[in-house]
């Protein structure tokens, strides 16, 4: 992916004040507390995968509904770094060294979310806290599951020994308790072996329909037009009615996935959509 | 070039050197070949090629419509436009008429690796036939299970004439030529067999990728496979690291060690599942597997541990593996759109992102390897692309097919790249001709004409 040239931000949007936003036109450039410029456009590319991680989490929507934290898909890293193949590395180095966890998502063949561990055990805080209303004995399966299994288990999906070999470090495990967790939304099962779990980020249902939405409509949205194609900075600043992430999100996305390609022109990148 | 030619004849560059030097220019600058094309005799997609080995001078392909071709790929049989491309048509062909040819499509077709007197077709009609090329008749044929994906036979071996058979059956069947008969099957994937091959160093080692996605390592003088591939076993480089390789492996081996004690106390017959064998099955055998573990402690053969391993390579099915000839490292591709670099003595995933947008599916597809494993050939969709295998990186796209293109092979001898796709053409890629070469023998007496000294009258 190219470097952006770096010019006038004039028509940079901000992903917290999309909405007012689009009531007015002529709106100032638009930077965060520190003065940098947030559009896609600067901040096409990073040097490092850290470094993306961080600022694509702190540039994650915030959704009034539904209580989320900040996720990164790997497609956008895919997107922002230049070399794949040290984006793989630096992702496993981390997750070996328990600053984030790799999810593998439902929404479509290879897509996998990054969530940094703070964020997911704070998560599942707020689920605990949710189901502590509600029955007696079950926030202690998710005790366990947070002090034992995840902090020994790396992987994207565990297998049903290892959980309760695991579980049981932390009191005597019946199957009502694996049924809680995956009605909490921590655990689903694989569709090809029913022995095998994935672990899932919880709450996050809404949030994935709206993505495959969103990418369905952004494509559909480019494929409609005569060319195919568009300048990066007024598509970014159209709003995508069925997805509540941003704009900017679904575009490092689906670059990254190889379905939208970009190419440098004179008056700044075009967005086009791949044919093959 | 020029300097490079000097340099080697002053001693400064080895000659070896200089010739890998070369090589890796012209592997790296092909282009859909101007002087050279192929008539392509199949009139349905073409699914496998495959240049013998022993001089790189006949080209075996194998079509839809159950159609074998052998074409000359080093003599044209005639030119066009001016003397300037050369036309390959096929030596023989063998259709559906031949009395014992295939009847539905062909998916395989190899040399016998020791000459080209024979060689081996294998299709959808669940048979593998071998044939004898200056006959064209079948000599001998194998019936298998389930519609044949892959055949295999090692270049290496000196002890055994095995076809290693990836069928839609769950077990590869070792056919031999020497005796007719089936020598032995491997059991432990849990679906059909999309590809297998032998290893690039040792005769006895044979690898095979499931549509479970799954890749095992089967010795073929052992019971069961030595080793099962998974994705998330993963090294940061080409080579596990010296000081991480004992923290690496003890993880890896205490995995490993922990998942075999389990189920061999916990493990049922292993006969019994082999029997019942078809992959769709296996929702209820996973249940049934559950409810016996603790009751049941069948003693289980060693070397059948592995296949209570259920690591899957890919997360979709495997449709095509490569060895380098060093045997050291493994390519696969997988239906999931990756293509994974596995390095085979730690087992591990060297996490080299291959940026492959898309692969079909549904076929297997047959990659290629320059002779210094430096690029790797890869069918996607419609093009052929060439990454360079250590980076990833994208560093040719090869369009021409209309349609999908199934099958690669890259000769090594001429850097010469053939393609064949869906579109029913094999396509011949080269690089640049910088001299033009006088392409037929005719051309070249009329040039020499001109070109000699008339002066003897």
């Amino acid at each position: 992916m190219e470097n952006p040239a770096s010019g006038p931000g004039a028509w940079s949007s901000s992903s917290r004040k999309r909405r007012e936003r689009d009531e007015q036109e002529e709106t100032p450039p638009d930077t965060d507390a520190t003065g940098h410029s947030l559009s896609l456009e600067e901040n096409f590319t990073f040097s490092d995968t850290l470094v993306a991680l961080r600022i694509m989490r702190a540039q994650f929507p915030r959704i009034d509904k539904v209580s989320v934290r900040p996720f990164i898909l790997r497609s956008q890293l895919y997107s922002s770094v230049d070399d794949r193949t040290q984006v793989d590395r630096e992702l496993e180095s981390l997750r070996r060294e328990k600053v984030l966890r790799i999810f593998k998502l439902n929404t479509g063949q290879d897509d996998h979310a990054i969530m940094f561990v703070d964020d997911y055990l704070n998560q599942i805080e707020r689920i605990s806290k949710r189901m502590e209303g509600k029955k007696q004995y079950d926030v202690a399966v998710l005790e366990w599951f947070k002090i034992h299994v995840i902090s020994s288990k790396l992987d994207p999906s565990i297998g049903h020994e290892e959980l309760c070999t695991l579980l049981s470090m932390g009191g005597k495990v019946k199957d009502d308790h694996i049924t809680l967790l995956i009605n909490a939304g921590l655990l689903t099962r694989q569709l090809i072996d029913p022995t095998m779990y994935w672990f899932t980020i919880p709450n996050i249902g809404s949030v994935l329909k709206g993505l495959s939405q969103g990418r369905k409509e952004l494509l559909s949205f480019l494929n409609r037009r005569k060319y195919k194609e568009m300048m990066l900075a007024p598509l970014e600043r159209k709003c995508l009615r069925l997805s509540p992430m941003d704009m900017r999100f679904h575009l490092r996305d689906l670059i990254g996935s190889g379905h939208l390609k970009t190419a440098k022109t004179p008056s700044g990148l075009l967005v086009r959509v791949v044919k093959e | 070039m020029w300097k490079g030619i000097g340099k080697r004849e002053s001693g400064e560059l080895r000659p070896s050197l200089f010739c890998s030097r070369i090589r890796s220019s012209r592997a790296a600058s092909l282009q859909l070949s101007n002087h050279k094309e192929i008539v392509s005799a199949h009139r349905g997609s073409v699914n496998s090629l495959q240049v013998d080995l022993t001089e790189g001078r006949y080209l075996l392909s194998g079509g839809a419509d159950a159609s074998v071709a052998v074409y000359d790929i080093q003599n044209s049989t005639h030119c066009e436009e001016g003397g300037r491309v050369a036309k390959h048509k096929s030596i023989f062909v063998i259709d559906k008429q031949h009395e014992h040819g295939h009847k539905y499509a062909i998916s395989s077709t190899i040399w016998y690796p020791i000459d080209t007197g024979l060689f081996v077709t294998g299709s959808y009609d669940h048979y593998i036939n071998v044939w004898d090329t200056n006959t064209t008749q079948v000599v001998m044929n194998f019936k298998t299970p389930g519609k044949v994906y892959r055949i295999a036979m090692s270049s290496l071996a000196t002890s055994h004439m095995l076809i290693a058979a990836g069928t839609e059956d769950v077990q590869v069947r070792l056919c031999d030529i020497a005796s007719g008969a089936f020598a032995h099957t491997l059991s432990g994937h849990r679906d059909g067999v999309m590809s297998v091959e032998w290893s690039t160093s040792s005769e006895w080692v044979l690898l095979t990728g499931g549509s479970d996605g799954a890749i095992r390592f089967w010795d073929i003088r052992r019971a069961g496979c030595f080793s099962v591939l998974d994705q998330s076993n993963s090294q940061l480089g080409r080579r596990p690291p010296f000081l991480e390789n004992s923290a690496l492996n003890k993880a890896s081996t205490s995995k490993a060690s922990a998942a075999g004690q389990s189920s061999s106390v916990k493990a049922r017959a292993l006969q019994r599942r082999a029997a019942n064998g078809n992959g769709s099955k296996q929702s209820t055998i996973g249940r049934v597997r559950n409810q016996v573990k603790g009751s049941m402690k069948h003693r289980l053969h060693p070397g059948l541990l592995s296949s209570q391993d259920r690591a899957t390579a890919h997360y979709g099915a495997v449709i095509g593996l490569k060895m380098t000839g060093d045997g050291m490292y493994l390519l696969s591709a997988g239906s999931d759109s990756r293509l994974r670099l596995w390095d085979i003595e730690s087992g591990c995933n060297t996490l080299v992102n291959f940026e492959t947008v898309r692969l079909q599916t549904s076929k297997p597809l047959q990659l290629s390897l320059t002779q210094d494993s430096a690029l790797v050939f890869v069918p996607c969709m419609a093009t052929a692309k060439a990454f360079d295998v250590w980076s990833g990186k994208t560093r040719l796209t090869l369009r021409g097919h209309y349609e999908n293109v199934n099958c690669c092979w890259f000769n090594a001898q001429d850097q010469e790249l053939f393609t064949g796709g869906n579109d029913r053409q094999i396509l011949v890629w080269s690089p640049p001709n910088l001299i033009t070469d006088d392409v037929d023998a005719l051309s070249r007496k009329g040039q020499a004409a001109l070109d000699e000294d008339n002066w003897s009258d």
